[in-house]
C-alpha cells in the first residue's frame, strides 16, 4: 500500500517532541490568560476565498458536498478562528489554538500549527502580547537561537499611493517586491512616471538587516508623518523585544504574503538552519466581513519546525523486567518500584542491550523475587 | 561558514566564470574542477547542477545563492529571492513555426519544454491550445507533425534556421539571474551582502 505525495507516517521521537511542543504551548498560553479554541477540520471554501480572506482555492484540498458546495480541509487557522469568533459578542480577547492545516503548496500537505489570535485589544498592547507570548513559548521550549523579523504593510501602501496603479500593476509590483526583483520594481514604477518613487522602492528592497536600520529610516522619513509613525511603531516593538534579549531584524521592504494582512508583520527564524518557526501579523480587515471594526493580530508557530529543534531531554533510565506468563502480574506490581524510569516487561531476552538495567523475576522457595542481570 | 553558491552547469557556467573572473574572484579551482560537482574556493562553496535543480537547492537553503536562467524561474516559479539580472545568458522566448507553412485555423498544438510559460502566454492572448511537453530537440515537433508550432528559447536562431523553422513571435527577453534563499539572505546578511553588492556593480558596469 502506498501513500499520496505529501502524506507521511511518523514514528518515535518526532511525535514525542511534537506532543511536548503542544503541551508546553497549552501551558504557556493558559498561564497568560488565553482561552483555547478549536474549529472543525472541514469548512466551506468560501470562508477562505471570500474577498476579505482572499486565499487561493487552487492550493486547498477540496471536494463538492452533496449540495454542490465546495468544502475544504482547513487551510488556515486565522481565517477559521475569525469565522468562529467574529460573529460573537464575546468579551474574550485572547485565543489559542493547535492543530493541522492542509495545503497543496507546502512540502507536506499537512502541517501542524499552534497559534494565538488577539482581538479587541489596543494596537501596541496586542502586538506586544503576541510577540512576548512567542518569546515566552520559545524560552519554555529551550529554543534560544532564533531571531524575530518585523515589517509593515503600510510602508509599501504609503509609497505607492501617489502612483495611480491598476490592481494588476499593484499585484505585479507587490510580487516584484516579494521576490526582491529590484530591476522589475524600478521598471514598473518608472513606467508609471515617478522615477523618484522608483528609486525609493528599489532602495527599500535592500532595507533589511538589524534593528539599527530603523533609525536610518526614521531620519529619512522624518517629513512623512504616515511613514514616520509606522517606523516609530516598529521601533517601539523592537525596543520592547530587545529589552527581553530577543534579537530583532527588520525588512522594511517586506510585502504581505497572506492577502489579509494589513499592518505589522512578524516572523521568527531559527538561526541555525533558517527555518521559519512562526509568522503572523495584524489583520483587522479580516473582521470587516462580520461588520466589525476591531483590532486583530495573531501568529502561528510551525510545530513541525519546533519539534525538530527540541532537544531530546528524556534522561530517564530504561529498565527491562524479564517475566513469564506466570510471573507477569508480579512484574507489573514491581514496575511501581521505578516511578521515574521507562519500564518494559518482556518474556524473551531480545535486544536487552537497549536497556540501562535488566532484572528478572525468578522463583525461589515458592516465592517470587527479582534479580538483577 | 562560507556562502554556498549553486551554479547552472553548461553554457551559463562558462559565461558565469568569465563574469566572476572580471569581478576579481579566483576562478582557477572552478575551471580545473574536472568532473567534481562540488568545489570549494577560498571564499565560497560551489555546487554545480542543472538549472531547475539550482533553484531547488536554493529554495531549500542548501545553497545560499544561485545562478540560473530566468527562463527556469519563469517556468518553475521557485520560492526564492530573484535579486538581479546578470549580464550574460541572454535569450528570447519565442513561438516558432515551420517556414512557409500556414498557421492552422483551428485549436493549435504547441510543443515545448516550457509548458507553464506556454500556457500563460496563450492564456494572455486569449487562445486555447493543446500543449505537448517535450524534454529536448523541440524543433523536431513541427517537422514531424506532432505540433503546429513550438515555444522555446532562442539565442542566435541558428538551430531554428537549420531545421527549417522561423520565429513567429517573440514575447520575453531573459538573462541569467542571481537568486537567493529567503532565510539565508536575512540571517547571513553579513557575508552575503558584500557578494551581492559586487554582483550588482558588475551588473551595471558591463
Amino acid at each position: 500500500m502506498f501513500l499520496p505525495s505529501g502524506s507521511q507516517d511518523e514514528i518515535g521521537q518526532k511525535i514525542t517532541n511534537r506532543s511536548k511542543a503542544y503541551e508546553i504551548f497549552k501551558n504557556v498560553t493558559l498561564s497568560r490568560n488565553y482561552k483555547q479554541i478549536t474549529t472543525p477540520v472541514v469548512e466551506y471554501a468560501t470562508t477562505f476565498t471570500n474577498k476579505y480572506a482572499g486565499m487561493e482555492l487552487r492550493n486547498m484540498l477540496k471536494w463538492f458536498n452533496h449540495e454542490g458546495d465546495i468544502e475544504v480541509l482547513r487551510p488556515d487557522w486565522t481565517t477559521a478562528v475569525a469565522r468562529a469568533v467574529g460573529n460573537q459578542n464575546n468579551s474574550q480577547s485572547k485565543w489559542a489554538y493547535q492543530g493541522s492545516v492542509f495545503r497543496r503548496d507546502k512540502d507536506g500537505m499537512e502541517s501542524r500549527q499552534a497559534g494565538i489570535e488577539i482581538v479587541h485589544m489596543p494596537t501596541f498592547l496586542g502586538e506586544s502580547e503576541c510577540l512576548l507570548t512567542a518569546a515566552a513559548y520559545l524560552n519554555e521550549l529551550n529554543i534560544n537561537d532564533y531571531l524575530v523579523e518585523l515589517g509593515h504593510i503600510g510602508i509599501f501602501n504609503e509609497l505607492i499611493a501617489p502612483l495611480n496603479l491598476t490592481e494588476q500593476q499593484i499585484d505585479q509590483l507587490r510580487n516584484a517586491m516579494h521576490d526582491k526583483r529590484r530591476d522589475d520594481v524600478y521598471q514598473i514604477v518608472a513606467n508609471a512616471g515617478r522615477k523618484d518613487i522608483a528609486e525609493e522602492l528599489t532602495s527599500l528592497v535592500d532595507a533589511y538587516g538589524t534593528s539599527a536600520m530603523i533609525e536610518e529610516y526614521e531620519e529619512k522619513w522624518q517629513h512623512n508623518q504616515q511613514l514616520l509613525s509606522i517606523i516609530q511603531h516598529l521601533k517601539r516593538l523592537a525596543n520592547l523585544l530587545e529589552q527581553l534579549n530577543v534579537e530583532v531584524i527588520v525588512d522594511l521592504g517586506r510585502v504581505k504574503n497572506l492577502p489579509y494582512y494589513d499592518g505589522t508583520m512578524f516572523r521568527g527564524y531559527i538561526k541555525s538552519n533558517g527555518a521559519t518557526c512562526f509568522s503572523g501579523g495584524r489583520y483587522n480587515r479580516l473582521y470587516e466581513q462580520f461588520e466589525q471594526n476591531i483590532s486583530a493580530v495573531g501568529l502561528a508557530f510551525d510545530v513541525d519546525v519546533l519539534a525538530e529543534h527540541i532537544e531530546e531531554a528524556d534522561d530517564r533510565i530504561k529498565v527491562c523486567i524479564l517475566a513469564s506468563e506466570d510471573t507477569h502480574a508480579f512484574a507489573e506490581k514491581h514496575r511501581n518500584n521505578y516511578p521515574n524510569a521507562i519500564v518494559d516487561i518482556q518474556y524473551q531476552r531480545i535486544n536487552l542491550d537497549r536497556f540501562d538495567k535488566v532484572i528478572e523475576v525468578v522463583e525461589e522457595n515458592a516465592q517470587l523475587k527479582v534479580v538483577e542481570k | 561558514m562560507k556562502p554556498c553558491i549553486a551554479l547552472t552547469k553548461g553554457r551559463v557556467e562558462k559565461q558565469f566564470l568569465d563574469y566572476f573572473k572580471a569581478l576579481d574572484y579566483d576562478v582557477e579551482p572552478l575551471i580545473n574542477k574536472g568532473r567534481k560537482l562540488r568545489v570549494e574556493t577560498e571564499e565560497f562553496q560551489f555546487v554545480f547542477a542543472k538549472g531547475v535543480d539550482v533553484t531547488t537547492y536554493v529554495e531549500h537553503g542548501i545553497a545560499d545563492l544561485g545562478i540560473v536562467g530566468e527562463d527556469i524561474l519563469a517556468e518553475f516559479k521557485p520560492d526564492v529571492y530573484s535579486l538581479l539580472p546578470l549580464p550574460f545568458g541572454h535569450c528570447r522566448m519565442a513561438v516558432a513555426v515551420e517556414k512557409g507553412k500556414e498557421w492552422p485555423n483551428r485549436k493549435r498544438r504547441i510543443a515545448s519544454k516550457y509548458t507553464n510559460i506556454t500556457k500563460e502566454y496563450f492564456r494572455q492572448k486569449g487562445e486555447s491550445v493543446d500543449i505537448f511537453k517535450l524534454e529536448g530537440s523541440v524543433e523536431l515537433a513541427p517537422i514531424l507533425g506532432l505540433a503546429d508550432g513550438i515555444v522555446d528559447i532562442v539565442e542566435t536562431g541558428t538551430t531554428l534556421k537549420e531545421n527549417g523553422l522561423v520565429v513567429k513571435e517573440e514575447f520575453h527577453q531573459y538573462s541569467a539571474r542571481l537568486i537567493a534563499n529567503r532565510s539565508s539572505l536575512k540571517i547571513k546578511r553579513d557575508v552575503l551582502a558584500p557578494v551581492i553588492e559586487k554582483f550588482q556593480k558588475g551588473e551595471t558596469v558591463s
